[in-house]
Parts: C-alpha cells; sequence; structure tokens
C-alpha cells in the first residue's frame, strides 16, 4: 500500500509522466504539467488497478488540479481543471 | 422511433440489438420490464434546472449546494446515487467574472441525473479535443461568448466527480416565481456552453 | 496513450450542434444504453472495465463509430471476454 501524500488547496503539483499501455485516468495533455490543487474530490478506487483485476484495487484521494492553459498550450486566458488521482501526482516544487 | 428502412446499417444494428437483448434476457442476465424501467427513469433537464432555480431564490440552498452539492439536492428529491457507481456533484457558478464549461475529454461523463442523457456535441471529437484548448472558439459556435475579461474555467470530468454549472440568474426576473425561472434554464447553461 | 484521449487534439472541425436533439436517435440506442445500465448493475463488468473496453478499439473503429456504436462493441467484447456469451454468434430468430 502506497504512503499517503495527502495535498493541500494551494498546493503545487505535477503530474507524472505517465504512458501506461492500459486504462487510466490522466489525459495526455496534463501529463508532465505542474498544476495547482483546488479542492480534494472524495476517495476513490484508481481505475488503472481495477482494470488490471488488482486484487486490492488503490483506494485514493482525487483532487481537482488547475492548469494554466498557456501552459499547457502556450497561449489562452482559460484554465483547465482535471480530476487527477493521488498516484498520478507528486509535490512541485514552488514557484520562484 | 426506429432506423430508416433504407438505412441497411441502422437496420442491422438495431437487429443485433435486438438479437442481443433476445439472448440476454434468455440467460436471465436482464428483463423487459427492467428496461423499461431503465429508460422511463432516464433524468432530464428539468431537474437540473430546478436545482439551479431553487439556488436563484434561496441563498441557503445556494450556499449549500455549492459546499456540499449531494447532500443539497437530496432536499429536492435528487439523487446521484441511482446508477452503476455513485458520483459526487460539484456545482460550479459563474459569476460576473467566472464562466464555467464542463467536458470529460476522455470520454463522455456527464450529471445524467440531473440533466438526463447527454447531447451528441458533448461526446463528440470536436468538443472534447477542443474546448479544452480554445473555449471561446467553442463557445462562438453555440452563439455564445463571455466579455473578454471573464475568466473561463474548464472542467475535465475525468474522475468521479458530475459538474452542474450554476448560470447567473438573468436580469429582470426578481419578481418571476420558482417554476418560471426553472423554465428559463437550459441544459446548455448547466454545461456552460449557454449564458442560462 | 489510446485513441480516446483527444484533449487538445487538432482536426477534429466545428463541433457541430443538433437544434432541439432528441435523447436517442433510435430505439437500439436506448435499448444499448438500457442493456449496460443492467449489466452493470448485476456486475457483470465495472464501469472502469466497460470504458477500458471503448478505449481498446481499433482507432480507426472508435473515430469511425458513433457513440452507441461504441457502447455496443464494447458490451460485445466484454460479454466475449468474461464468458458470458459471443456476440458475433449470434443468429436472429429468422436467420
Amino acid at each position: 500500500m502506497r504512503m499517503a501524500e495527502h495535498f493541500t488547496a494551494g498546493q503545487r503539483v505535477r503530474v507524472t509522466q505517465l504512458d501506461p499501455p492500459s486504462h487510466t485516468r490522466a489525459p495526455r495533455y496534463v501529463r508532465g504539467q505542474v498544476g495547482t490543487v483546488v479542492a480534494l474530490h472524495g476517495v476513490h478506487r484508481l481505475p488503472d488497478d481495477v482494470v488490471a483485476a488488482v486484487a486490492e484495487p488503490r483506494v485514493e484521494p482525487v483532487y481537482a488540479v488547475r492548469f494554466a492553459a498557456r501552459e499547457l498550450w502556450g497561449s489562452g486566458e482559460h484554465n483547465v481543471t482535471v480530476n487527477l488521482w493521488e498516484s498520478y501526482l507528486t509535490a512541485a516544487a514552488k514557484e520562484a | 422511433m426506429s432506423g430508416d428502412h433504407h438505412d441497411h446499417t441502422a437496420t442491422a444494428i438495431a437487429q443485433r440489438v435486438r438479437d442481443l437483448e433476445s439472448a440476454l434476457e434468455s440467460r436471465g442476465l436482464v428483463s423487459p420490464p427492467e428496461i423499461e424501467a431503465i429508460l422511463d427513469g432516464l433524468g432530464s433537464p428539468a431537474k437540473g434546472a430546478r436545482v439551479v432555480a431553487r439556488a436563484w431564490v434561496d441563498d441557503g440552498f445556494r450556499a449549500r449546494l455549492l459546499a456540499d452539492g449531494n447532500s443539497a439536492i437530496a432536499e429536492l428529491g435528487h439523487s446521484m446515487a441511482r446508477g452503476p457507481q455513485p458520483q459526487l456533484l460539484v456545482a460550479v457558478e459563474n459569476t460576473e467574472a467566472v464562466h464555467n464549461v464542463v467536458v470529460c475529454t476522455l470520454c463522455s461523463c456527464y450529471p445524467i441525473a440531473l440533466l438526463g442523457p447527454s447531447p451528441t456535441w458533448y461526446k463528440s471529437e470536436a468538443y472534447r479535443s477542443r474546448v479544452v484548448r480554445d473555449p471561446r472558439s467553442v463557445l462562438r459556435e453555440f452563439g455564445f461568448e463571455p466579455e473578454s475579461g471573464v475568466e473561463i474555467r474548464v472542467w475535465d470530468a475525468s474522475a468521479e466527480t458530475r459538474y452542474l454549472v450554476l448560470p447567473r440568474r438573468p436580469a429582470g426576473t426578481e419578481r418571476r416565481s420558482e417554476a418560471e425561472l426553472a423554465a428559463l434554464v437550459t441544459r446548455n447553461g448547466m454545461i456552460g456552453t449557454a449564458a442560462v | 496513450m489510446r485513441i480516446n484521449d483527444v484533449g487538445g487534439m487538432e482536426g477534429f472541425g466545428p463541433v457541430g450542434i443538433e437544434a432541439d436533439e432528441p435523447p436517442f436517435h433510435a430505439d437500439w440506442e436506448a435499448h444499448v444504453l438500457a442493456l449496460n445500465v443492467a449489466l452493470l448493475r448485476r456486475g457483470v463488468y465495472t464501469l472502469d472495465e466497460f470504458r477500458d473496453a471503448i478505449e481498446r478499439m481499433p482507432p480507426t473503429a472508435y473515430l469511425a463509430a458513433s457513440y452507441y456504436e461504441r457502447w455496443l462493441s464494447a458490451i460485445g467484447t466484454l460479454l466475449r471476454e468474461k464468458g458470458v456469451l459471443d456476440v458475433d454468434a449470434l443468429v436472429h430468430a429468422d436467420g
């Protein structure tokens, strides 16, 4: 079982650079990107584990993480908030 | 409403579905009354519209809706738990400064319990691919665009959360009843592709 | 990276909005939805497995299929993989 990191609102997080051949719910456009945690959206079974028929799928916090369009695409004034399981995230360094 | 008789593909697929349903029935995995009950139980945007109208007239409800959507909609007899998996309802409010729009880029996740089945455009590659990248151009296709200073927040429903946009109450509606207000709320308004 | 993961992808063109679109364009679509709900309720497969089955469609098939055609494909895949029934072997009553 994984050690919980428990990110908090306002914290900067990086989406891990994952690219599994199997089912996952981290959209490719945020992989490797840094965003800001907006809120915790409950605790849920990790779909990657469920589909892999893992005996005990990890049950993890899911965060709403906000990304600036400018950082995702190089342009745009909007932002995109994605729901991401804790396994998809690591803490990111604070901005300078 | 069955498929066009001149469309072989539609006729063939309709037959395949009937055959599948028969096969599942004979194995005791579905029953005709069950199918009927499921279809009769599908929601419609009227449910979401009632939630929005209540939030417009009742500040306490509005606050409760924004804090805990699942509990708030239960006050109106609605639930996000009647489907295959319980869902977290998060209401996101439009303001003078912020406009929200919802998508599921990975598939088609949608608050069907409050809005009924989703429209084809919501599930299209065109919408799913473009709204996260250039929401303004997508909203323009719907004949709607927030003013230039407004922050557009795109919400990608990639997990168990289902988002409901809480549109701004139109000006000049102070004397309308709650039912009249609900009639003003459109499904697109609750997805974010319309102002209300 | 799977074909369903289209956020930010170019080339899909205008959204294409049908005014006053009905919830279903044909009865079979409604029945596909209802069958899926019934099978999920019975635990024949999970929602995660269902999404995965859609994503595993060959990219060209995924893009060519309509929404409920994808659902039908995924249901068939899962029923076959779980040994419930082979949809391709079904022959309808008249034929």
